[in-house]
C-alpha cells in the first residue's frame, strides 16, 4: 500500500494506492496525529507539506543571523576571519572570540556558510557548535550539505533552511511517533528520508504543486499539458512536458537559492475565493454550501445549477453576483492559461470538473479531468518514489572524498570508471538504505563529471575527481 | 550585461600530455573558484558558450602550409617543438580556443556585454603565420583581431601582459599600423624576443611597444608601465576596441617565470584597462587567457580578480591567504623597479619620433 497525504491550507488530502485508489479529505484543525490516525494501515507514507512551509515564511518575519566565512575573493558583509580554498584546506582559521562577538547580536534563528565548505565543512562546524551556547540546533542551518559550489546560492538556500528547520523538525517527530519510516515529498517531485529533508528543508518547497503535477501525469497519462488544479484558496497552472513538470530554481528574498522545484504559477482564487459583491482573493472560511457563513466561488456555481455540498444554502447571493464573480475567474483564470500555449488541459482538484471545461472552451483546448480528480495531488506523493542526488569529490591528495559536504577517508581511488562506480553505488546504497524500491535506484544518471591529474614539480603526485549523480524523480515501480 | 564570460567545459580536457604544465588541472581551480563565487549564475554576468572558429577566420593569421599540417597532426599526433607536441584531435581543440576569443569580440561588438573574457586553453600568443611555439598552435588573439577589423573595428591596441614576450602576435602585426602591439615580459626570459628596440617595421614602425621588465617585478612597476606608457599611447592611438592577451603567469607563485604581480595588481590592472576603454571606445575590451602556471595557488585568485575588476565589483578583498605572505616577500626583488623605469624612459625614446605623447 501506498499512502500519500498533501497537506493544503485548510484540508490534508491522503490517497491510499494500491490496485484501487481510495482518497480521504480531512481538515487540519485536527492536528497532524488525528490526522495520520484516520489512515490506520500499514504501508509506505509519504507526506508534501509545502503548505504549512508557506505559513512560516508568510508569516511573522523572523530575523536570520548570517554568519559567512567567505576567505579571499568577493566581499561579503556579516564575514569572519577564516577560510578554506578549493581544494578543501582550511588555509587560514577562525577567531572564535570573533564568533562570539559575532553570535552576541542575536537573531531568530542562524545560517552559517563558508567559501568552498561542501569540500571541508570544519570551519562551518566549529562556529555552528560555538552557536550551540546561543541557539538550539534545530535553529542553526549550514551549508555543507548542499554539496554543490555557488557560494552566494548557498548563503541563500541556508537563511531559507534556518527559518524551516524547526517546522519540519517538529513535523518529522510528530509523523515520526505514528509512522516510524515515511517519506517527504520534495518540489522536485521525489522523495526524501526525513533526515535529509531536515537539513535541507528548502526542497520541500513548491511540493505541493510537484505532487498535483506527478499525480496528474499518473491519472491521465498525458505527458505534455498543462495541469490545472483548483484549489480552496488557489488555482495553480503547472505545465508538464514529457511527463515531468517543468524545473526553475528557487529565488527566496530576490536570491537564487541551489534548489530547484517545478515552475508552476499560483491564481490567488479558488473554490473558497470570497464572495463580497464580486470576487475577493481571499478566503474566510467554508462555502455556504459546506457550513461556511459567507458566499464563495462555490456558491456562485451552485447558484448557476450545480449540485455540490448542500446546493440550496448557496442561494443567498444573487444569480447576477453569481454570475459576475463566475465571468471574473473564469476571464482571469484563462488569460494566465493562455498565457501558457498548451494544447491540452488536464484539470484537478475537487471542483475541477465544474471550473476547467470553460476555461478550456474560452482557450480553445483540450480538456481531461482524470479519475481521483479530487485527490491528484495525495496521489502524486503516494506513488512518487526516492530521489537522491550525490556530490562527490575525490581527491587522492588529501586522501579523502567528500559526499554531499561530508568528507570520509579514501583509501583507494582508481581510474574514472572506478570513481563513477563508487558513485552510482553510494548514491544507491543511500536510497535503499533510505527505503527505496530497489527496482527504482537501477537507473543512475551522471549529471557531471570532471577528473584530472594534480601535478607537483614535474611529477603526478594526485588525481581529483568531481562527480554528481542522481536518481531522477519520478513514479516508483511500486505503482499499480 | 556587463561582462560575458566565454568557458567551454572542453577547456578542460586539452592536454598534450598528462604532466605538461598546460594541462587540465591548469584551468580546473579557477573554474571551481569562478563557480563558487557564483559568477556563473551572476547578474552582471553573461555566460557565452563558444563554438569552433571558422577555417576562414584562421586562415587570416595563419598561412594555409601551417593549417594543414597541424590537421594532419592532429589525426595521429604531431611534434612542433619539445614544449609543444600535438595531441590527436588538437585542431579541433585549438580552434575552439580562438572560437571562443571570437565569440567574447561578437559579444562586445554586438552590446551584449561591455567587455568579455574567453577563458580558453590552449594559449596563443607564441603561434606566429606558420608555426606553433611555446605551448600555443593558433593565435587566438590575432585571430579575433582579425575578426574585429572585419567587422569594422579598424583600429585595435592588444596589450599582452603574458610573463613571456607575446612573439607571435608581435610578428604577425609587426608591419601593421592598425594595430598597437604593447607587451609587457619578463626580459632576458622565454622566447627571448621583445626588446625595445622592436618597434615595428615599414608601415607599422612605432606601433609595436616591448616593455621588458627583470625578475621580481611587481605590482608597483606594472602600473607604473600602466600609466607612463600604456595609457598614454592608447589615448594617442584611439583605439576601436582594447584586446587583452592575459597571461597570469606574472604571478608571484608562477614555477615557470620569476615576476611578483599580486592578485589584487592583477585586478587594479585590469580596472584600469577597463577604465581606459571606457573613456576611449565605448568600453569595449576582450581578454583571452594566455599562460599561468600556477595552477592551484594563483590562477584562482587571479583569474577572479580579474574577472571582478572587467564587472565592476568590489576587489577590496581579492587577494591571496594571508599564508603567502612570506612567498610574495621571497619573490619581489626591490631592486627591479629601477630597471624598469630605465627600460621605459629607453622604449619612450624610440618611440618619441612616432608618439607625440612622448616627445
Amino acid at each position: 500500500m501506498l499512502i500519500g497525504m498533501d497537506v493544503g491550507g485548510t484540508n490534508t488530502d491522503i490517497a491510499m494506492v494500491d490496485h484501487e485508489v481510495t482518497s480521504v479529505k480531512v481538515p487540519n484543525t485536527l492536528g497532524v496525529r488525528q490526522v495520520l490516525g484516520r489512515i490506520r494501515r500499514p504501508g509506505r507514507l509519504a507526506v508534501s507539506t509545502s503548505t504549512p512551509l508557506n505559513r512560516v515564511l508568510a508569516g511573522p518575519p523572523m530575523k536570520v543571523q548570517t554568519i559567512l566565512i567567505p576567505g579571499p575573493g568577493l566581499s561579503w558583509p556579516g564575514s569572519i576571519r577564516g577560510a578554506v580554498n578549493h581544494r578543501g584546506e582550511v588555509v587560514e582559521s577562525i577567531d572564535l572570540e570573533e564568533v562570539d562577538v559575532a553570535l552576541a547580536v542575536r537573531g531568530d534563528v542562524l545560517a552559517i556558510a563558508g567559501k568552498f565548505s561542501v569540500r571541508n565543512p570544519s570551519l562551518e562546524q566549529e562556529v555552528a557548535a560555538r552557536a550551540l551556547h546561543y541557539y538550539t540546533a534545530e535553529k542553526i542551518a549550514v551549508s555543507h550539505h548542499l554539496g554543490t559550489l555557488n557560494f552566494p546560492a548557498r548563503v541563500a538556500t541556508t537563511r531559507l533552511n534556518a527559518q524551516l528547520m524547526e517546522t519540519v523538525t517538529l513535523l518529522t517527530k510528530e509523523i515520526g511517533a505514528e509512522y516510524r519510516d515515511f517519506f517527504f515529498f520534495k518540489g522536485d517531485a521525489g522523495l526524501i528520508p526525513p533526515d535529509h529533508a531536515v537539513r535541507n528543508p528548502s526542497v520541500l518547497y513548491r511540493s505541493s504543486a510537484a505532487a498535483v503535477a506527478l499525480g496528474a501525469f499518473y491519472l491521465s497519462g498525458i505527458a505534455e499539458c498543462l495541469v490545472v488544479d483548483v484549489g480552496g484558496t488557489t488555482t495553480d497552472l503547472v505545465p508538464l512536458s514529457g511527463g515531468r513538470p517543468v524545473m526553475e530554481t528557487i529565488v527566496s528574498e530576490n536570491e537564487r537559492t541551489v534548489t530547484t522545484a517545478v515552475a508552476a504559477q499560483s491564481i490567488p482564487y479558488g473554490g473558497d475565493s470570497l464572495i463580497e459583491e464580486r470576487l475577493c482573493p481571499t478566503r474566510v472560511g467554508n462555502a455556504i454550501a459546506f457550513g461556511g457563513e459567507r458566499p464563495t466561488l462555490t456558491d456562485a456555481l451552485n447558484v448557476t445549477g450545480c449540485g455540490i455540498g448542500d446546493a440550496m444554502a448557496s442561494r443567498k447571493i444573487t444569480p447576477l453576483i453569481a454570475f459576475e464573480a463566475l465571468e471574473e475567474y473564469y476571464s482571469l483564470v484563462s488569460q494566465a492559461v493562455a498565457m501558457h500555449g498548451a494544447r491540452r488541459l488536464v484539470g484537478t482538484g475537487y471542483l475541477a470538473p465544474f471550473l476547467v471545461p470553460e476555461i478550456a472552451r474560452r482557450t480553445g483546448t483540450s480538456v481531461t479531468i482524470p479519475p481521483h480528480w479530487d485527490c491528484a495531488n495525495a496521489v502524486g506523493v503516494a506513488i512518487s518514489r526516492v530521489s537522491l542526488t550525490l556530490h562527490a569529490r575525490f581527491d587522492s591528495g588529501r586522501g579523502c572524498v567528500v559526499f554531499n559536504g561530508e568528507p570520509q577517508e579514501l583509501r583507494k581511488m582508481g581510474d574514472e570508471e572506478a570513481v563513477l562506480d563508487r558513485c552510482k553505488e553510494e548514491v544507491q546504497q543511500r536510497a535503499l538504505a533510505a527505503g527505496a524500491d530497489p527496482r527504482d535506484v537501477e537507473d543512475v544518471q551522471v549529471l557531471f563529471f570532471h577528473s584530472y591529474d594534480v601535478i607537483r614539480g614535474t611529477y603526478r603526485s594526485a588525481r581529483i575527481a568531481d562527480v554528481v549523480v542522481q536518481i531522477a524523480p519520478g513514479i516508483t515501480a511500486e505503482a499499480p | 550585461m556587463r561582462t560575458a564570460l566565454v568557458f567551454h567545459q572542453r577547456y578542460l580536457l586539452h592536454e598534450q600530455s598528462r604532466d605538461h604544465p598546460e594541462r587540465r588541472e591548469r584551468l580546473s581551480y579557477t573554474i571551481d573558484q569562478v563557480r563558487e563565487e557564483g559568477l556563473f549564475d551572476h547578474p552582471l554576468i553573461l555566460n557565452l558558450t563558444p563554438t569552433e572558429a571558422p577555417w576562414d577566420a584562421a586562415a587570416r593569421v595563419h598561412i594555409p602550409e601551417y593549417l594543414c599540417f597541424l590537421e594532419e597532426a592532429s589525426k595521429r599526433g604531431g611534434f612542433i617543438d619539445f614544449d609543444t607536441s600535438v595531441p590527436t584531435g588538437l585542431l579541433s581543440s585549438a580552434l575552439l580556443a580562438a572560437g571562443g576569443a571570437i565569440r567574447a569580440a561578437d559579444a562586445v561588438i554586438s552590446g551584449e556585454a561591455v567587455n568579455a573574457f574567453a577563458l580558453v586553453r590552449p594559449p596563443g600568443h607564441h603561434a606566429r603565420q606558420g608555426t606553433g611555439a611555446g605551448f600555443c598552435y593558433l593565435n587566438n588573439i590575432a585571430i579575433m583581431t582579425r575578426h574585429v577589423q572585419e567587422k569594422g573595428m579598424r583600429r585595435v591596441m592588444i596589450l599582452d601582459w603574458d610573463a613571456h614576450h607575446g612573439d607571435g602576435t608581435q610578428q604577425i602585426f609587426y608591419e601593421d599600423p592598425s594595430v598597437l602591439f604593447t607587451s609587457i615580459h619578463q626580459w632576458p626570459f622565454y622566447p627571448g624576443s621583445g626588446s625595445v628596440d622592436e618597434i615595428g617595421s615599414g608601415e607599422g614602425e612605432g606601433f609595436t611597444a616591448n616593455m621588458p621588465v627583470p625578475a621580481g617585478t611587481g605590482d608597483e612597476s606594472y602600473h607604473f608601465l600602466f600609466d607612463s606608457v600604456i595609457a598614454p599611447l592608447a589615448r594617442e592611438f584611439s583605439p576601436d576596441l582594447i584586446a587583452i592577451s592575459a597571461g597570469q603567469d606574472n604571478h608571484f607563485t608562477d614555477p615557470l617565470t620569476g615576476l611578483a604581480l599580486t592578485a589584487r595588481g592583477y585586478a587594479e590592472l585590469m580596472k584600469k584597462a577597463v577604465d581606459l576603454a571606457e573613456t576611449l571606445c565605448g568600453g569595449r575590451l576582450v581578454a583571452v587567457l594566455e599562460g599561468g602556471y600556477s595552477v592551484e595557488g594563483g590562477l584562482p585568485y587571479t583569474n577572479l580578480g580579474i574577472i571582478a575588476a572587467m564587472a565592476g565589483l568590489d576587489l577590496s578583498n581579492i587577494r591571496e591567504p594571508e599564508a603567502y605572505q612570506g612567498w610574495l616577500v621571497r619573490a619581489k626583488d626591490p631592486s627591479a623597479h629601477a630597471k624598469v623605469r630605465e627600460h621605459a624612459a629607453a622604449l619612450r625614446a624610440n618611440l618619441s619620433p612616432y608618439w607625440s605623447c612622448f616627445e
